[in-house]
């Protein structure tokens, strides 16, 4: 599989007035690999968007360089294999569901009306389309949208919050068509608040914070180093005060007559375990605590917010 | 071409249905029919009267419709971001300004047929008239007119790619009543030997920039005094290839501008 995205050095800068200079994103380096799942995090103002936007060819960037299946982002052939699906989008309203598919249809030169009825049928949206898209609820709007986002049956799908407002129905159809995306072998490129959707559907991630990626790689790469906890109680003195000479990897802690013991995951908790039973001590849990998207996305940007240039 | 097209068809069908463009265009088919009662003059001046009356409502009307119409086409996509979705799609920026244009003029094209259609019927009911030959010419002046509209449609289209609506409606506004009413004015100015080099130079600059929006107001000789019109085939012929090369130039530099724009 080669890559489907690539970006190098990829810069936007814009001149406010005053002639102060603002990177929105800068020095962005992306690879997203052909038929992955693709997270693109960040805070608000991160330069999500703007990326998206960038690589669409809706902006130009400032300097660097962005290619899509190789080509550059500047290019019309581009446009024929991927598409877009904004956040909050709008269509318009005095068309239905149906002409709304035939109007995006008509600027590819398509005239298929089969392949329209098939998509509205894989939307669920196909007894609806002849409803004005201003009697579609938030989660129909959604659907069409996805709809009209596949009618080149694009190789590179972007979406934008794809589940942003949705109720919770809506918002398990909508992730349930991106995993049908990846299983149709589409390269699916999303950037998204929802963190724990990402988790679940995404290979990769890249998290964005202020222009610059801050993380990249696989989810499970990035989420190892979890940790279990156990909690006992009446341990022995004798038995925490050996705990906490033996596990220098771990934290042992005692809090209201019991014993909180920390440990990363690469440490096997069958030694304390072993302790403990070996003793008259109630083991009460074991709990691990898988590293969650949303512990590295906390730490990730709390990471950049302290770091001595944002300080400064 | 089918993409253009496909984005006039579009914009035409949205724009029909826009409140505030129906409002003014109901506006001036109301004024267009209620003309004859309006008129207590004798029967020759009323004929006249009415005539020019009607077509001052038609000019008005569609000025406003064409200026509310076009001053919001790109800020509206933009701003609902339906842009986004066009444009990702096989869209040129150029294919996209175009298309727009063509179907507000479309919408503007329709909305002057049928107020010409009223006046029409509306003097041939209050004449008497059923000849054809007599009422056909009715139906000339507001070809001009479409195309006078067009070429408004083309400076607030150029601006809107550039200003923000409600400045594009006051800056478009402003070309059109210094092109129709000061083109005159102007000219007077740059013909009078008494007026100073500086004041003639600044006529001049003016007068070669805007667009002279009086060459299409046919009718009203007190406001076109100079429009003698020996061939009237070649008149109209001429005043529209040169509405159509200032819409031209006007459409290319406002897709310059927008091809730059980022939004």
């Amino acid at each position: 599989m080669g890559a489907a995205i690539t970006t190098t050095n990829l810069t936007k800068t814009y001149t406010l007035r005053g002639n102060r200079r603002v990177n929105v994103v800068q020095d962005l380096n992306l690879e997203v690999e052909e038929g992955e799942i693709f997270g693109f995090l960040g805070p608000n103002g991160a330069g999500k968007t703007t990326t998206i936007k960038m690589l669409l060819n809706i902006i130009e960037a400032t300097s660097g360089v962005a290619t899509i299946f190789g080509h550059d982002v500047d290019d019309m052939t581009v446009h024929r294999i991927i598409s877009y699906l904004p956040e909050k989008p709008y269509y318009y309203e005095h068309m239905t569901g149906q002409e709304i598919l035939r109007f995006y249809a008509s600027l590819f030169g398509i005239k298929d009306e089969a392949k329209c009825n098939a998509l509205l049928e894989k939307v669920n949206l196909y007894n609806d389309r002849t409803k004005p898209i201003s009697q579609y609820s938030k989660g129909m709007q959604q659907r069409i949208g996805l709809a009209q986002s596949l009618l080149n049956d694009p190789k590179l799908l972007f979406l934008d919050e794809p589940t942003g407002g949705l109720d919770p129905i809506a918002h398990i159809e909508i992730r349930d068509l991106i995993l049908q995306f990846r299983d149709e072998g589409k390269t699916v490129f999303i950037s998204s608040h929802e963190l724990s959707d990402i988790e679940r559907i995404c290979d990769r991630v890249a998290i964005i914070v202020k222009g610059k990626i801050a993380r990249q790689g696989k989810l499970e790469d990035l989420l190892a180093g979890g940790r279990i906890e156990i909690t006992a109680e009446n341990v022995p003195d004798s038995i925490s005060q050996n705990l906490k000479a033996k596990l220098t990897d771990g934290i042992v802690s005692t809090s209201h007559n019991r014993l909180i013991v920390d440990l990363p995951d690469s440490h096997t908790p069958n030694e304390v375990l072993d302790a403990l039973r070996g003793s008259d001590a109630q083991i009460l849990s074991v709990i691990p605590r898988r590293k969650r998207l949303e512990d590295l996305f906390l730490e990730t940007v709390q990471e950049d917010t302290t770091a001595p240039e944002a300080k400064a | 071409m089918k993409v253009i097209l496909s984005i006039a068809k579009t914009t035409f069908a949205e724009a029909i249905r826009r409140k505030v463009l129906f409002i003014i265009f109901l506006i001036g088919l109301t004024f267009v029919g209620i003309a004859p009662g309006l008129s207590v003059l004798s029967a020759r001046q009323e004929r006249t009267v009415l005539v020019g009356f009607t077509l001052g409502i038609i000019q008005l009307t569609s000025a406003l419709i064409a200026i509310v119409l076009t001053v919001y086409l790109i800020p509206n996509e933009i701003e609902r971001r339906t842009i986004y979705t066009i444009l990702s799609k096989p869209v040129r920026r150029v294919q996209f300004f175009v298309g727009k244009y063509l179907g507000a003029v479309a919408a503007l094209g329709m909305m002057m047929a049928a107020m010409t259609a009223l006046l029409i019927l509306v003097f041939a009911w209050q004449q008497r008239e059923t000849s054809i030959a007599q009422l056909a010419p009715l139906a000339k002046a507001p070809v001009l007119y479409f195309i006078q509209m067009s070429l408004l449609a083309a400076v607030a289209m150029c601006f809107s790619a550039m200003v923000q609506p409600i400045v594009n409606f006051f800056l478009s506004g402003g070309v059109y009543l210094v092109g129709t009413l000061f083109g005159t004015v102007f000219q007077t100015l740059q013909e009078n030997q008494g007026t100073h080099p500086a004041t003639k130079a600044f006529a001049t600059f003016v007068m070669s920039i805007l667009p002279n929006f009086n060459r299409f107001n046919v009718q009203n000789p007190i406001i076109n005094p100079n429009a003698q019109i020996g061939n009237e085939a070649a008149y109209y012929l001429s005043s529209t290839a040169y509405g159509l090369a200032y819409i031209a130039v006007l459409l290319i530099i406002g897709m310059i501008a927008f091809d730059r724009r980022e939004f």
